[in-house]
């Protein structure tokens, strides 16, 4: 059997990995970019074997190659289906980070990845510097000129969520316990933009994981786990951010990781893809990763479960419909855990989105990059919540959640999006003690 | 091509309907059998019937050959394209037009996919019989045009019992309605004609299907089998007996291993040889009935242990391992040939036992996973294309393996076709007559023989077929 060698192409695709793929197509119509297009080039075989035929020297990665590969979500729908078991996400990452290295950049792209990922997202005080200018631009009503200024592409500044005001957009300073029982201790991760687009979501992850018999703390300097660089083609900007991670959280060995973004999750829970070649890391982003908890994973076990269950009084959101965001369910495999926790709500009345394992375009930063598709795609989301009834959108993904609330403010919707511990939070009874 | 007649067919189909950049269009080189690849000239995906006719009045004007293409998940190379030739495609033809509870019918464009229209169903308590282990991918359109079965197509027939009515577009781009409301139509049964045409009489454009009630009971089964040659045994018994499963399907052991690998994982036994996977449908007493009497049989042949869904999630899930099982071989090596031939069914365990032979001597991988209720066998090969001498392995045990059914009194296709496949061993099944009056019904409807060209008949022996149309597409790697 001859076996290709890393050579030609190959710095561009994990070749090996495109072998997987045996074409059977079972992939197909679960694809957005291909319900969306009708086009097998933009579906999860046709990128497969693309991606493979340039590894194997029978195409330049061209125009159609990198349109091809920059119009995939990473929604990762296709890995929940393929029998064959394809890493599409690490196929995709290696191939956009060998596209970064050998092609031109547009404007908006090299300003987002130089300014946005360079400076902005690994430190607080990049964020806090952004955030606020973007408050200021929004009083301004400079967001509303410049994005019809940017026509479709500035879609999207124009329907970022109002950045609240500065008492709401301070990290949480969670301390360690005074020394105690190592099992109901938790991190809870703030994240990078969280703290300050999503604040509320942190505090009510706080309350209702304390309300679980869990004590939080949180970690004053770290920011960024570096998914965005990851799905961007920017790998070595996310090793960087996957280190200083790991080493943030190192010291508390035993310590469960809790985050409420599904994005984050799912990236730091895959962190030692990122180190096959480096055994030291390796070995450090394995023990890492196996701390890494999503939010509603974490509370949906049995030990607290139950004690939430008692805190939790009738739900104050109306009718609830659980979208699950792709890098939960598709992600993660986590798909029972948010549903449990909704129906442990007294009286809560849960329905069921037909397609709620659809992407909703928001995909990192895809609604910024090509906004008519993310459109479309949200458009086919808003119909679903539309028939289904529900008042309250639930998320647990900070991407997910703009997205559907820039999509009910344009529609004029009285209906809410919540995060999942905003909702729980809201339903719990005073404290009796 | 040249550029005015691109310009042309953009403007029926509008930009997005249109595909002529290189690198896109290698992603059509092939359908599911990998073996031949040929990359087309340019891709077509009209949205309606009328698109699909002005496109085709275009190509026909030019005398450009053309593939018709739904998913793209054919086995024999149907939708594989031709040289210089354009691949028609239905992705952008998915809308249910009509769905009729009470009369139980539903029509809809070519290009929907079999698992929405049951589902688009569902809650009137309705399904689409036919099902095809490739339904969450695979469109009416190429369910019609290959007549595709699926595990239920025991109890309920292929896909030709369902079809009611078709509007098709010919090669001259003129369209036919086949439209049949009544049972027994006047004239010709063009419909039954054209069900499995394998896009060589024409392009479906909307396809009325006959749905089915949903049986008041379905009880799944997983019986665990010993070894393979008794569990082939059992289903020949099975139906001696006239006890009739509205399923049965086999596993062995590699199956089972390869789908238990992966994210349909059923809870098949890994450590079994064989499962037997039975689907009993009807009123409750019947069912049990059934039951009650199958479980003598499947225990005369070394059964190990039998397994009942507890509910539709369980049944659910022992289905999704079944379907994905072909899938699943991706994990054993990066291609896979999959052979379709049909059995009588008393034969059954003398052509498993044959196929695993052929490609023991051979050194080749084989896994089974088949409808057996029909005497429908896949042996499954895997291999790796790159390794030309294993490519041509793997093609000599094919071939052994048809004519093996042929002699056995069985046929080349169960259900994927003969495309490219299986066109060379046609001359084995068929005598020059026979292939020679196919030749002329497809002549009736395409004289210039420009719908899937190459196809179906083996090259030699149909010499009306003009030279510059019959080459056989592919460099075959
Ligand atoms: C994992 C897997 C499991 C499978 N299981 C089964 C199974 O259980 N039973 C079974 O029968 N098959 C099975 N198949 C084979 C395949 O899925 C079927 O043949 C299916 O009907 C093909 O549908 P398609 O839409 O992918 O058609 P394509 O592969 O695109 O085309 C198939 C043929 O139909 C023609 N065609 C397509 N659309 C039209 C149209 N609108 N009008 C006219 N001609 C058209 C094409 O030219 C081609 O010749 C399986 C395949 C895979 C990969
Ligand atoms: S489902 Fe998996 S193996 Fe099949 S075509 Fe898609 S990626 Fe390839
Ligand atoms: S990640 Fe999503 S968009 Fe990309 S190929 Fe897979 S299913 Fe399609």
């Amino acid at each position: 059997m001859s076996t290709f060698s890393k050579e030609a192409g190959a710095a561009l695709i994990e070749h090996a990995l495109s072998l997987d793929c045996i074409h059977c197509g079972l992939c197909l119509h679960t694809c957005p970019t291909y319900q969306l297009t009708g086009n097998e080039s933009a579906s999860p075989r046709g990128r497969i074997h693309l991606m493979r035929a340039e590894a194997e020297g029978r195409i330049e990665p061209d125009h159609g190659f990198e349109e091809a590969m920059d119009s995939c979500l990473l929604c990762l729908r296709c890995e929940s289906v393929c029998p064959a078991g394809v890493s599409f996400e690490s196929m995709m990452e290696d191939c956009r980070d060998g596209l970064d290295s050998v092609r031109p950049k547009g404007w908006l792209v090299r300003v987002v990845r130089r300014i946005g990922f360079g400076h902005i997202l690994p430190s607080r005080r990049g964020i806090r510097l952004a955030l606020g200018a973007l408050k200021l631009a929004q009083v301004l009503g400079l967001t509303r000129v410049a994005s019809t200024l940017l026509g479709a592409r500035g879609r999207a500044l124009g329907s970022l969520p109002p950045v609240p005001p500065r008492a709401e957009r301070q990290p949480l300073n969670l301390a360690a316990p005074t020394p105690g029982s190592e099992s109901s201790q938790a991190w809870l991760m703030e994240g990078c933009v969280m703290p300050e687009l999503f604040g509320r979501v942190n505090r009510a992850s706080a309350t209702v994981l304390a309300a679980a018999g869990v004590h939080c703390r949180t970690h004053a300097e770290h920011t960024c786990c570096g998914a965005l660089h990851a799905h961007n083609g920017d790998l070595t900007g996310a090793r960087e951010l996957a280190r200083s991670t790991i080493i943030a959280f190192e010291s508390s060995a035993r310590i469960p990781v809790v985050i409420n973004s599904a994005g984050c999750g799912s990236h730091m829970k895959e962190y030692p893809r990122l180190f096959s070649d480096d055994p030291e890391w390796l070995e450090r982003a394995r023990a890492f990763s196996s701390r890494v908890v999503d939010f509603t994973e974490f509370l949906a076990a049995p030990e607290r479960l139950n004690p939430l269950k008692s805190r939790l009084g009738p739900s104050q959101s109306g009718t609830l419909a659980f979208d699950d965001p792709c890098h939960l369910c598709h992600g993660q495999g986590v798909r029972s855990a948010p549903r449990t926790l909704l129906a442990s709500i007294p009286g809560a009345e849960v329905v069921e989105l037909e397609d709620p394992e659809a992407c909703c375009g928001s995909a990192g930063i895809h609604s910024m990059l090509r906004p008519e598709d993310s459109s479309a795609l949200l458009a086919e989301k808003l119909e679903d919540l539309e028939r289904s009834g529900a008042q309250t959108l639930v998320t647990a993904n900070p991407g997910c959640h703009m997205q559907w609330a820039g999509g009910l403010t344009q529609a004029n919707s009285p209906k809410q999006v919540q995060h999942i511990a905003e909702v729980l939070a809201q339903a719990l009874k005073p404290n009796a003690s | 091509m040249q550029e005015q007649i691109v310009t042309q067919l953009r403007a029926i189909v509008g930009p997005e309907g249109i595909l002529t950049d290189s690198t896109a269009l290698l992603a059509y080189e092939s359908d599911g059998l990998t073996l031949k690849r040929q990359r087309p000239e340019l891709v077509l995906l009209p949205r309606d019937t009328n698109e699909t006719a002005q496109c085709m009045r275009v190509l026909h004007e030019h005398g450009i050959p053309l593939v018709p293409r739904g998913a793209g998940t054919g086995l024999s190379g149907g939708a594989t394209p031709v040289p210089n030739g354009v691949l028609v495609g239905t992705a952008r033809m998915r809308d249910v037009l009509e769905l009729n509870a009470e009369d139980r019918f539903a029509r809809v464009q070519a290009g929907v996919v079999n698992v929405d229209l049951t589902r688009c169903c569902d809650g009137d308590g309705l399904f689409y019989a036919p099902d095809p282990s490739s339904q969450m991918a695979c469109t009416i359109g190429g369910n019609v045009a290959e007549n595709s079965g699926g595990p239920h197509c025991f109890k309920y027939g292929s896909t030709t019992r369902h079809i009611l009515g078709l509007v098709i577009v010919t090669a001259t781009g003129e369209v036919l309605h086949l439209d049949e409301a009544d049972v027994d139509p006047a004239g010709f049964d063009l419909v039954g004609l054209f069900v499995g045409s394998e896009g060589m009489f024409g392009i479906a454009t909307e396809i009325t299907v006959q749905l089915t009630p949903i049986p008041p009971v379905t009880e799944t089964l997983l019986a665990i089998f010993k070894a393979l040659d008794p569990c082939c045994d059992a289903v020949s018994d099975l139906i001696a007996a006239r006890l009739e499963p509205s399923a049965i399907e086999i596993l062995d052991k590699l199956a089972i291993q390869a789908v238990e690998a992966s994210v349909f994982a059923a809870g098949y036994p890994q450590e079994a040889e064989a499962v037997l996977l039975l689907e009993v449908e009807g009123r409750e007493s019947a069912v049990e009935d059934t039951v009650e009497r199958m479980l003598p049989i499947l225990e005369a042949h070394g059964l190990l242990e039998v397994r009942r869904a507890r509910d539709a999630g369980e049944r659910r899930k022992l289905w999704a391992g079944r379907k994905g099982a072909f899938g699943a071989m991706g994990r054993i090596a990066p291609d896979l040939y999959v052979a379709d031939v049909v059995v009588p069914r008393t034969r059954l365990r003398e052509i498993v036992r044959y196929a695993t032979d052929v490609c023991s001597e051979r050194n080749l991988k084989i896994s089974n996973v088949f409808h057996a209720g029909d005497g429908n066998i896949h042996p499954n090969i895997s291999y790796d294309r790159r390794d030309e001498e294993e490519v041509a392995r793997v093609l000599e045990a094919g071939d052994l393996i048809m004519e093996t059914c042929i002699k056995y009194g069985g046929s080349l296709s169960g259900e994927h076709g003969v495309g490219l496949e299986k066109q060379a061993m046609m001359s084995r099944l068929f005598t020059p007559d026979d292939l020679s009056v196919m030749e002329r019904v497809r002549r009736c409807l395409d004289p210039d023989g420009r719908l899937n060209p190459g196809k179906m008949f083996p090259v030699r022996s149909c010499k009306e077929v003009r030279p510059q149309l019959a080459g056989s597409p592919g460099e075959s790697t």
